[in-house]
């Protein structure tokens, strides 16, 4: 999609297309702005949520507000993209939050997420460099106090409990737009402003994606598959074992420089799986099994 | 320098964290509980992290200074290791911490009196004796301007004079060590590996000639120097990449005066391997044919006494017999 776009550059600082990042929001009015700016189209689903996404492959979802709607939307969405192999996907949880005395407007990542109530904390790794970061405190009634020096809101200890569920850490960050503090309370929020709350961080967003996009790539550059296994799996009855012998002497092939080797056993072979398995060690150890 | 700096909550004030913490106010600060919240969690990446480590302070509890694992040493007489630090700022390819650990992320434990009292108590339970070895967990000296390990710990051993401490590493860290009174019962032990695998696997290591021209200062403001050759990667070439090396080595060096030379194959526990392997699928290294036995994994080698042989042979050029072992 930002191939199109007419600031390409800015867009997308690391090159590529934000392809493989999940955005999780917990209200339409923030889903808004991030809809036009990373082109999304809804999705049919069975109507139990609203889900955006775009030809490249980023996803949003709109969760609703607060721990319970945020568990649910996150594994819905999770369990939704169980079939894409062993690629991993990065996710955003985005949105507003209170703080006693950021700017409105300012953005801040995690480097830490307290649920208030259990007093658990997580520490999402701080691999995205170049953005202001801050504690975040998860609440379940909108803060008014602002008691620490942190970010308050409503999603993001359930929203990173269950996304390292489908990723890893490293892959899962909460992104939060100020919206209230001590000199304008929560109660004074002017709902109408969110959409331009978000829009003017949309610098800061596309780079934290990018950056986001740039990990997950690597991730899953360096363990995807030569198209050697499909191959072989379509043409052999294999077990579920086998699979994953198979998997990981594919990897090897393609470790050692010898994936060529793998595509012509792939068209070439016959026998069972059993016997593809040992052929395919052998050759890679050096050995006739036959 | 630290992608972030994690504080346990019981060490915030030491005076030695924060002074540290001083040096990088431009760093994010997080308060934590404890270290094994971040550094033992699960669903975290070693690969991706070592990208841009954090740094946690900690303290550490339980047992100080531990058993030297069988075949670690150089000597014969009881053998123990304390780790002040988990993980190491070099990124080398073959290593087994990356199976060990879940998290890249650098511990260091800063109750260094724990260590210096731990220390002490177990030189008098051996008579004064034993070898104490620092960079089994870590890289010694690779973080000292951070951590000031050797300055600390280098002076406890002047008290017990048949206490021996070797402290491994692959740094050039060395201006601590030549800007203190030289201790006769203090080894720095160099590893080195060829320069294939080096250039192959060693990522953000000092150069060969820096390691090198770093022995060759510490020798000659008297310190006792040891080389390690580990890991041995084989490669059926009759030992011709470690020739080279042997020359560049001990051609710069007082070979007489080296302590020790070992060299150790490439071997780590199978469980450690098989974590390793899930994190670099498309490594080389971990691609080739191996061989297990008691649980560690080794790389196969059909003529590996043989290959090994030519290494001694072309080492023994150099350096007698008695100054050299093999790890186990």
């Amino acid at each position: 999609m930002f191939e199109h776009g007419t600031n390409t550059k800015e867009r997308n600082l690391q090159g590529g297309a934000i392809t493989s990042v999940n955005i999780v929001v917990a209200h339409g009015l923030e889903a808004r702005p991030l809809i036009s700016m990373l082109e999304l189209q809804p999705e049919k689903t069975d109507g139990r949520y609203l889900v955006y996404s775009n030809s490249a492959g980023a996803t949003l979802i709109v969760s609703g507000m607060g721990r319970d709607a945020v568990i649910a939307a996150t594994n819905y969405l999770g369990e939704q993209q169980r079939d894409e192999d062993d690629r991993l996907r990065g996710w955003l949880n985005l949105g507003i939050a209170g703080h006693r005395t950021a700017e409105i407007g300012s953005a801040w990542l995690a480097n830490k997420i307290t649920e208030q109530i259990s007093g658990a904390s997580a520490y999402p790794p701080q691999l995205l460099a170049g953005f202001a970061s801050c504690k975040v405190i998860t609440v379940d009634k909108p803060e008014t106090a602002y008691p620490e020096d942190a970010v308050y809101e409503m999603e993001a200890s359930a929203f990173y409990e269950v996304a390292t569920k489908f990723s890893t850490a490293e892959l899962v960050q909460v992104f939060k737009i100020i919206s209230d503090n001590s000199s304008n309370p929560v109660n004074n929020i002017d709902l109408a402003m969110v959409p331009t709350w978000i829009s003017t961080q949309e610098n800061e967003i596309l780079d934290l994606l990018s950056k986001l996009e740039f990990l997950v790539t690597e991730y899953n550059v360096s363990h995807s598959l030569s198209p050697a296994y499909e191959s072989f799996c379509a043409r052999y009855y294999l077990t579920v074992n086998q699979k994953i012998q198979l998997k990981r002497l594919c990897q090897r092939y393609r470790a050692m420089g010898r994936e060529a080797d793998l595509i012509a056993m792939s068209v070439s072979a016959s026998g069972t799986g059993k016997q593809l398995l040992q052929d395919l060690d052998s050759q890679l150890n050096g050995v006739s099994s036959r | 320098m630290f992608s972030a700096i994690y504080i346990e909550q019981e060490v915030a004030e030491f005076e030695r964290v924060r002074r540290l913490l001083d040096r990088f106010p431009q760093v994010p600060q997080v308060i934590c509980e404890r270290y094994g919240q971040i550094f033992n969690r699960k669903s975290q990446n070693f690969r991706l992290q070592k990208k841009s480590p954090a740094l946690i302070l900690a303290k550490k509890y339980g047992s100080l200074v531990l058993p030297a694992p069988a075949g670690y040493g150089f000597d014969e007489s009881n053998s123990y290791y304390f780790s002040h630090m988990l993980n190491c700022i070099y990124d080398c390819r073959y290593c087994f911490l990356q199976g060990m650990y879940s998290s890249a992320n650098y511990v260091l434990f800063v109750n260094y009196e724990d260590f210096e009292s731990a220390l002490e108590d177990k030189i008098i339970e051996n008579d004064g004796a034993g070898v104490y070895y620092s960079g089994y967990d870590c890289d010694s000296l690779a973080l000292e301007p951070i951590s000031s390990f050797c300055r600390h710990f280098v002076p406890v051993f002047s008290k017990f004079p048949d206490a021996t401490l070797e402290i491994r590493t692959k740094s050039t860290q060395i201006r601590c060590l030549l800007e203190q009174n030289v201790l006769d019962n203090c080894v720095i032990a160099m590893s080195f590996t060829s320069q294939q695998a080096a250039i192959q696997w060693e990522h953000k290591v000092p150069t060969l000639e820096k390691r090198i021209e770093a022995l060759r200062k510490l020798q000659q403001a008297g310190w006792k120097i040891a080389i390690r050759f580990e890991p041995l990667v084989l490669d059926g070439k009759h030992g011709e990449s470690y020739r080279s090396l042997f020359k560049s080595i001990f051609s710069s060096l007082d070979v007489d005066k080296i302590h020790s030379v070992s060299s150790g194959l490439f071997r780590m526990p199978v469980e450690f391997h098989k974590r390793i392997v899930k994190l670099y699928p498309d490594e080389e290294l971990f691609a080739r044919p191996t061989s297990v036995a008691d649980g560690m994994i080794a790389l196969k080698n059909e003529d590996e006494d043989l290959q090994l042989m030519e290494i001694e042979r072309h080492l023994f050029e150099y350096i007698s017999p008695q100054q050299y072992y093999r790890c186990a």
